[in-house]
């Protein structure tokens, strides 16, 4: 395990008490994130991949093994690592600007520096105009903008991403995409830019984003493969390119007997 | 789970006693309830009989009542969210009706039916058929478009549309408005009867609860026995609402 | 969406029309001109009771008891909630005697407050509180309980400490609950208002029902009723008026009605 990783997990295993007896989510993981790379997730349903970002962010504690961001245990949720949830987990009672200013607000900088930092946000992610409104006025692009806002107003070290894109159609999704890379710093040297992992369902979606994309089996999940993305930066032109094609169709061939049987187990 | 249970049971039986002994320490028989002596008081009109008979006196009236409610306010409801029109002909109307307490017609539904409990069936409609009406008319409302227009692409006629989507589409809504409309009964039979028990002096009005109530209080001035009678008041609600929770199970499986 | 105003007004105006020309058609058949008074005479009735202040001094009296009752009826309910919120152990404690005494309506209870206050305004405004209390409070604790643990989670990963994780989050995420609360608290009040002044209390709206009938002055007593829907309505609106207010960022906060 290189020195220059953020996060690193080693031997992580994770077994959740139900009512319905013990189930077994995750089982030695060792994975590492370097310092400005990105580094997406991808499985069928049930492989953990969610679970593996909740221990990240300090919500919940690995059974075994460690997990550790900058050589240190994560014992709980930190400003250090952001988090962007599925659902984006807007606060419903607040305006656009005042979600983004909670973070700051958490931190105690003064209400006129937090309208600083969030006008500053806002027209990074494109939401002029759209301060006041509230989450439910917002349209599913707006509102991933929104949450995406509100987890750098911190200026967090580590972006963990938890299928942020998935609830969005796929017009927008393709264009949130390329604006994810453009704001985390695509086109610059990878000294300037964060450490990313990124959970998603989609794996062409994690063969655009990512530096390497870690593929993982389920029940209990594990890592089955860790596939280097070595497409130019920046993406956006790579889109269609054959060797993207090809690296998803490779990755696809890991996973695709594991998704047929999670579908037929699910049904 | 089994430990919540077990404390509850716990927290009670703590209660139960301490309630009996500020009672006995305060030498306060008589002028206070206490449990031991509602346990008395349920077993002497469990005896003669009286408290059979004035709760089935209560609920015949609320079922007299409620099934009246039920003839009115469904099909009211359902025209209603079948006809836009008349739902704002009527709407705001009842919704006026619904701020007026049910118990407030008690001095006419008294002059116009009498003392002997036709007053009080009266009250217990008027409870019952405000929510039931509005709630039905909201069933039928908000029941999916998409579903009636499925109906009609498959060739489904009016009658059948109703029948066959619209009203078991709304099914799940009015079993909850009769749980809400059968508790709002129970509470109006208990006001009226206090009223007209109130009104007219004990020994003649109708022989309900609510009149039992009246009487302990202004002749008997047993406290043991009031105590009894709001205790059964209580446990009928309970029986209605879980009554009507499993109606709701059986008409209504697939939400469950 | 926005319709004429005729379309809108007619057939409210319409119906309203209708009953009264039905009300008028009964009264005028009846033989006994008491039992069923014609509208023009409640109309009169009504502003008679205004203009000598009779009804405005019920209305002051109804109006100071649902005020105390409510106030104190709300207050225990939400404190209480919040109180279970953060002491489960205190739940544990009082849920059987709340579970005992939430199916007791406040109705029931009309004959002990009579014992124990004899007859006056503190029998409606026990009721009031009795009744008022169980509603907010159910639906503040359950609005507590149920804040979505995604905005929780987000709470901590921005750094809120647990206080502001309170205030900021489960608070405001509760709102909505907690004015519904008040609302169906405000219509168990109503009842057991009108049900306890009627009964056990020497003022108020609902004992002037009684107090009329006395003399069989039944226009007065149509008076009084339409007076308690007048009033009724205008709480209820009031109240809606709150939570639009203080909830316009929740789609429930818009009534569907």
């Amino acid at each position: 395990m290189d020195t220059l990783s953020r996060i690193s997990l080693a031997g992580v295993g994770k077994t959740w008490e139900g009512r319905r007896g013990a189930v077994e989510a995750l089982r030695g993981i060792d994975l590492a994130v370097g310092a400005g790379e990105f580094v997406s997730v991808v499985g069928p349903s049930g492989c953990g991949k969610s679970t593996l970002l909740s221990l990240v962010a300090g919500f919940a504690t690995p059974s075994t093994g460690s997990v550790r961001v900058d050589g240190q245990d994560v014992t709980g949720p930190s400003i250090e690592r952001g988090v962007m949830f599925q659902d984006y987990a807007l606060f419903p009672w607040r305006t656009v600007a005042e979600n983004i200013a909670f973070g700051p607000q958490a931190r105690g900088v003064p209400r006129r520096e937090r309208r600083d930092i969030a006008g500053r946000l806002i027209a990074l992610v494109g939401l002029d105009g759209f301060e006041d409104r509230y989450p439910n006025e917002l349209s599913g692009g707006m509102r991933q903008r929104c949450a995406l806002a509100r987890m750098l107003a911190n200026d967090p070290a580590v972006w963990l991403m938890d299928e942020p894109l998935a609830a969005l159609d796929p017009q927008t999704r393709i264009v949130m995409q390329d604006e994810l890379l453009r704001i985390w710093g695509d086109e610059r040297a990878a000294a300037q830019r964060r450490s990313v992992l990124f959970v998603t369902h989609g794996i062409d979606e994690a063969v655009h984003l990512a530096d390497r994309v870690v593929v993982l089996a389920r029940r209990p999940g594990r890592v089955r493969a860790v596939i280097d993305i070595d497409l130019p930066r920046p993406r956006a032109p790579h889109r269609n390119a054959p060797e993207a094609a090809r690296l998803v169709a490779e990755i696809w061939a890991l996973i695709r007997d594991e998704a047929v049987d999670a579908i037929r187990e699910e049904t | 789970m089994r430990a919540d249970r077990l404390a509850a049971i716990a927290s009670t039986l703590v209660l139960l006693a301490l309630w009996q002994a500020a009672v006995w320490f305060a030498d306060a028989q008589g002028r206070a309830p206490a449990p031991l002596g509602i346990v008395a008081a349920t077993a002497s009109h469990l005896a003669d009989g009286s408290l059979r008979a004035a709760l089935g006196d209560s609920f015949l009236r609320v079922a007299k009542g409620f099934v009246i409610a039920m003839a009115i306010g469904l099909p009211l409801g359902t025209a209603m969210g079948m006809v836009p029109a008349l739902a704002r002909a009527v709407a705001p109307f009842l919704d006026g009706l619904r701020a007026i307490a049910p118990i407030a017609w008690i001095p006419i539904a008294v002059l116009w039916l009498g003392v002997r409990g036709d007053a009080a069936v009266f009250i217990v409609t008027y409870a019952a058929v405000l929510p039931l009406a509005l709630q039905a008319f909201q069933a039928v409302r908000l029941i999916d478009r998409r579903l009636i227009q499925a109906s009609q692409a498959l060739g489904g006629g009016w009658a059948l549309t109703l029948w066959a989507v619209i009203l078991p589409g709304s099914i799940p809504v009015i079993i909850t408005a009769m749980r809400v409309a059968m508790g709002f009964a129970w509470g109006a039979i208990v006001a009226a009867e206090l009223a007209v028990g109130t009104k007219i002096g004990p020994g003649q009005g109708s022989q309900g609860i609510g009149q039992m109530m009246i009487e302990t209080l202004y002749v008997k001035r047993d406290v043991d026995t009031l105590a009894m009678c709001m205790l059964c008041v209580g446990l009928v609600s309970l029986t209605i609402d879980a009554g009507a929770r499993v109606l709701g199970r059986k008409m209504a499986p697939w939400t469950h | 969406m926005r319709e004429g105003l005729l379309p809108r007004i007619l057939p409210p105006v319409g119906f309203a029309g209708i009953v009264l020309g039905a009300w008028y058609a009964v009264a005028r058949q009846l033989a006994n001109k008491e039992l069923l008074p014609p509208p023009w005479s409640v109309g009169v009735a009504l502003v008679d009771l205004l203009g000598n202040g009779d009804m405005v001094e019920d209305i002051v009296a109804s109006l100071g008891h649902l005020g105390l009752g409510y106030g104190i009826g709300a207050g225990v309910g939400l404190g209480l909630a919040v109180f279970c919120a953060r002491f489960p152990a205190f739940e544990t404690a009082v849920d059987p005697l709340i579970e005992i005494l939430r199916p007791i309506g406040a109705i029931a209870w009309i004959p002990f407050a009579i014992l124990i206050f004899g007859i006056g305004g503190k029998v409606p405004v026990f009721l009031i509180a009795y009744g008022a209390s169980f509603p907010i409070f159910v639906a503040t604790l359950a609005g507590m309980r149920g804040v979505d643990r995604a905005l929780l989670m987000a709470g901590q990963a921005l750094g809120a400490s647990r206080r502001m994780l309170v205030t900021h989050v489960v608070f405001p995420a509760a709102l909505p609950h907690v004015l519904a609360g008040a609302r169906l608290s405000l219509g168990v009040a109503w009842s057991a208002m009108v049900a306890a002044e009627l009964t056990g209390s020497d003022s108020g709206l609902g004992w002037r029902l009684f107090w009329y009938q006395e003399f069989f002055r039944m226009d007065r007593v149509m008076a009084v009723i339409v007076m308690i829907g007048v009033l009724g309505v205008l709480a209820d609106l009031a109240l809606r008026g709150v939570r639009h207010a203080m909830v316009g960022w929740s789609p429930e906060g818009h009534d569907a009605r």
